[in-house]
């Protein structure tokens, strides 16, 4: 056994560890740190691949905001203090992952020692006319041979094919252009309201839900007051 | 001359060929052994270096606040942080009841952890370098990052409502000022054409026809954001938002005694001196620099970077929370973006190579002038962005002023009726 695939096998036990401890422990919280680690796992995985730069970026992306954001929004849905949040969706993601995998394992796994294009469309039209073992740049290995040296300027060739035409320029720009709309989302979303605009907004809710309690009344049935914000139900009180 | 020059290398090399030829381990041992003891070295150099540095700005600032500062413990209060030691040591180490005990005792470990790898891709001298990353200066910023996992884990496993309002507000600040550092370094990485951060130092000396200049003289603006960044990345005054003493008690460490609280404390002055020493290895020449050895650069260099810490936390209020977040998202971050557009844009326009002139176009120049055109671009969008901040800031507070004066006569108004 060589020295790589110790750590390889070492690696694997604390991706595979943590990831069971994630689906199974019931503290939701935990379960979030453990991802992390996950993650971590996946970054070693990265540099054992000898790509410093997917590594780097795994532990800034998936480790510095991703799993921050998971744990922020754990922490903003609960209670801030006492409560310690539950993971009830434990069998949903087993199930989910186990797909996932079962998925990975027909498409990259042992079964399989090419990457058939003509089954693959996105990669193609990435690739245009390329062949087989030679997909979106990037070499396949058949199984049981070994695996070439990165070469030394890989972040470089890294960066020509995401801004090559041939290459990965569409996506790239595809994925910018969602980042971009989703940012204009999320400030749209978030934006401060004038006040004014904000009173018109109750006015216009508490206006809209004392139609809708009167048109209930009118057809005979009780106003379902736990349905209504507050100013309808001081409204409709009146009647 | 030469053996001053490479002492840290010659050393580095005497250990490894003890280990080597005297002890008769493998190559690979024997890598994996010098490998180990640098590892160590430079771990207890932070930690060491930490130490001092508690005494040094507890000195510093004390000048500057007009006290004396330590002064009791050994000739000049020289053995304080030892003092400071034994009293973390002798502490009780309290867990709170209702703690998530695992998250709460890692959390000190992982920030010190964090803080510590940093400096494994940071050279001292040449040929001194714990690794050779050719992504250092993106592993450097994601490591970064990490503290924010531990400050949360603090901040949570405490179980405590300023803890977890200090966890709360650390995220916000070190995810925004993530942002513009990484923005502010990318014009090196463009100029060097490398993240390795031997290549930086290498561009920023006289090897390879390279002018020797430092690349603050290149961008001004860069070197100056990335220095308020890295303040609010450290978390320290006027950035100390997550452990404002007079607001939460003392954030997401508040729960912590003795040797755990001790390393929060390693962890932002480790943090604190990487930033130093990375701000001197990116815009200030690393280790270059005539007659002194180039440890000696490097250290002066980092120590210079580090007053200037001292010097703003004795200077400076705590800035307010919206402050910190406008400041951010609404001037570093555009101006950074738009700085950097311009920039790359001069870079591609005015090349100093012969081959890159031939092959994409621009105008060939040489690299003093090319210094000048960036220089004067940076500093140009520098002064403009700020004039444009200074005269918006104006106009907000005379509204502001107007405001309050309204309010004033009419209460007087309506009292004098």
């Amino acid at each position: 056994m060589t020295i790589q695939q110790a750590i390889f096998i070492l690696l694997a036990l604390v991706i595979l560890g943590s990831a069971i401890f994630v689906v199974t422990t019931r503290n939701l919280f935990r379960a979030a740190l453990m991802m992390m680690l996950t993650f971590f796992g996946v970054a070693g995985l990265f540099v054992l691949l000898e790509i410093g730069l997917f590594a780097v970026a795994q532990v800034l992306i998936y480790i510095g905001a991703i799993s921050i954001l998971i744990i922020f929004a754990v922490m903003l849905t609960r209670g801030m203090q006492g409560m310690v949040p539950r993971n009830s969706q434990a069998t949903a993601a087993a199930v989910v992952a186990g797909i996932i995998f079962f998925v990975l394992l027909l498409l990259f796994g042992p079964l399989r020692t090419t990457v058939d294009v003509a089954r693959w469309p996105v990669i193609s039209l990435i690739a245009g006319n390329a062949s087989p073992r030679d997909v979106g740049g990037i070499q396949w290995t058949p199984a049981g041979q070994p695996i070439p040296p990165v070469p030394e300027t890989y972040i470089a060739d890294f960066g020509r094919a995401l801004v090559d035409l041939n290459q990965y320029l569409l996506p790239f720009l595809l994925i910018a252009f969602l980042v971009d709309v989703v940012l204009a989302g999320a400030i749209f979303v978030a934006r401060q309201r004038r006040p004014a605009e904000v009173i018109e907004d109750r006015q216009r809710q508490a206006e809209e839900a004392a139609e809708e309690a009167e048109a209930m009344r009118q057809a005979g049935m009780k106003p379902d007051a736990a349905a209504l914000p507050e100013g309808a139900v001081a409204s409709t009180a009146d009647h | 001359m030469n053996f001053i020059n490479d002492l840290l290398k010659i050393i580095g090399d005497f250990i490894a060929g003890i280990i080597q030829s005297i002890l008769g381990f493998s190559p690979f041992l024997a890598d994996l052994v010098t490998m180990g003891l640098a590892a160590v070295i430079l771990c207890t150099f932070a930690a060491l270096s930490f130490m001092g540095l508690t005494y040094v700005e507890r000195k510093v600032v004390a000048r500057i606040q007009d006290r004396v500062g330590p002064n009791q413990a050994g000739p000049f209060g020289l053995l304080q942080p030892i003092a400071d030691g034994i009293k973390m040591f002798t502490k009780e180490d309290t867990t709170p009841a209702t703690a998530d005990r695992w998250v709460y005792n890692l959390a000190p470990l992982v920030i010190a952890i964090f803080a510590l790898t940093t400096y494994a891709v940071l050279p001292f001298a040449p040929g001194v370098v714990g690794t050779n990353l050719n992504v250092g200066v993106f592993y450097i910023i994601a490591i970064g990052s990490g503290s924010i996992v531990a400050i949360i884990m603090a901040g949570w496993g405490s179980n405590n409502k300023y803890a977890l309002l200090g966890a709360f507000r650390t995220v916000a600040q070190l995810v925004g000022y993530e942002v513009p550092m990484l923005l502010n370094v990318l014009p090196v990485v463009m100029l060097t054409g490398s993240m390795s951060l031997i290549d930086i130092v290498n561009r920023q000396t006289t090897l390879d026809g390279n002018p020797g200049i430092p690349f603050i003289v290149f961008f001004p603006l860069s070197a100056l954001i990335f220095l308020i960044s890295g303040i609010a990345e450290t978390a320290r005054s006027p950035f100390d938002l997550l452990e404002a003493e007079s607001e939460i008690v003392a954030g997401f460490h508040v729960e912590y005694s003795g040797m755990k609280f001790a390393l929060f404390f390693l962890g932002e002055y480790v943090n604190a001196l990487a930033v130093a020493f990375v701000f001197s290895t990116l815009f200030l020449g690393g280790y270059a620099g005539p007659i002194l050895p180039p440890y000696v650069w490097l250290l002066l260099k980092a120590a210079a970077v580090f007053f200037v810490f001292m010097w703003l936390r004795g200077t400076l209020p705590r800035i307010r929370v919206d402050q910190m977040h406008n400041m951010n998202w609404k001037f570093f971050v555009p101006v950074s973006i738009l700085h950097l557009v311009v920039v790359m844009a001069l870079m591609k326009l005015f090349v100093t190579s012969p081959a890159a002139a031939q092959a994409n176009g621009g105008i060939l120049v040489t690299p003093i002038v090319q210094a000048a055109i960036l220089f004067t671009a940076s500093a140009l969008v520098l002064i403009g962005s700020l004039a444009i901040a200074a005269r918006r800031a104006r106009i907000m507070r005379l509204q502001e002023e107007a405001l309050v004066a309204q309010r004033r006569a009419e209460n007087i108004a309506a009292v004098s009726a």
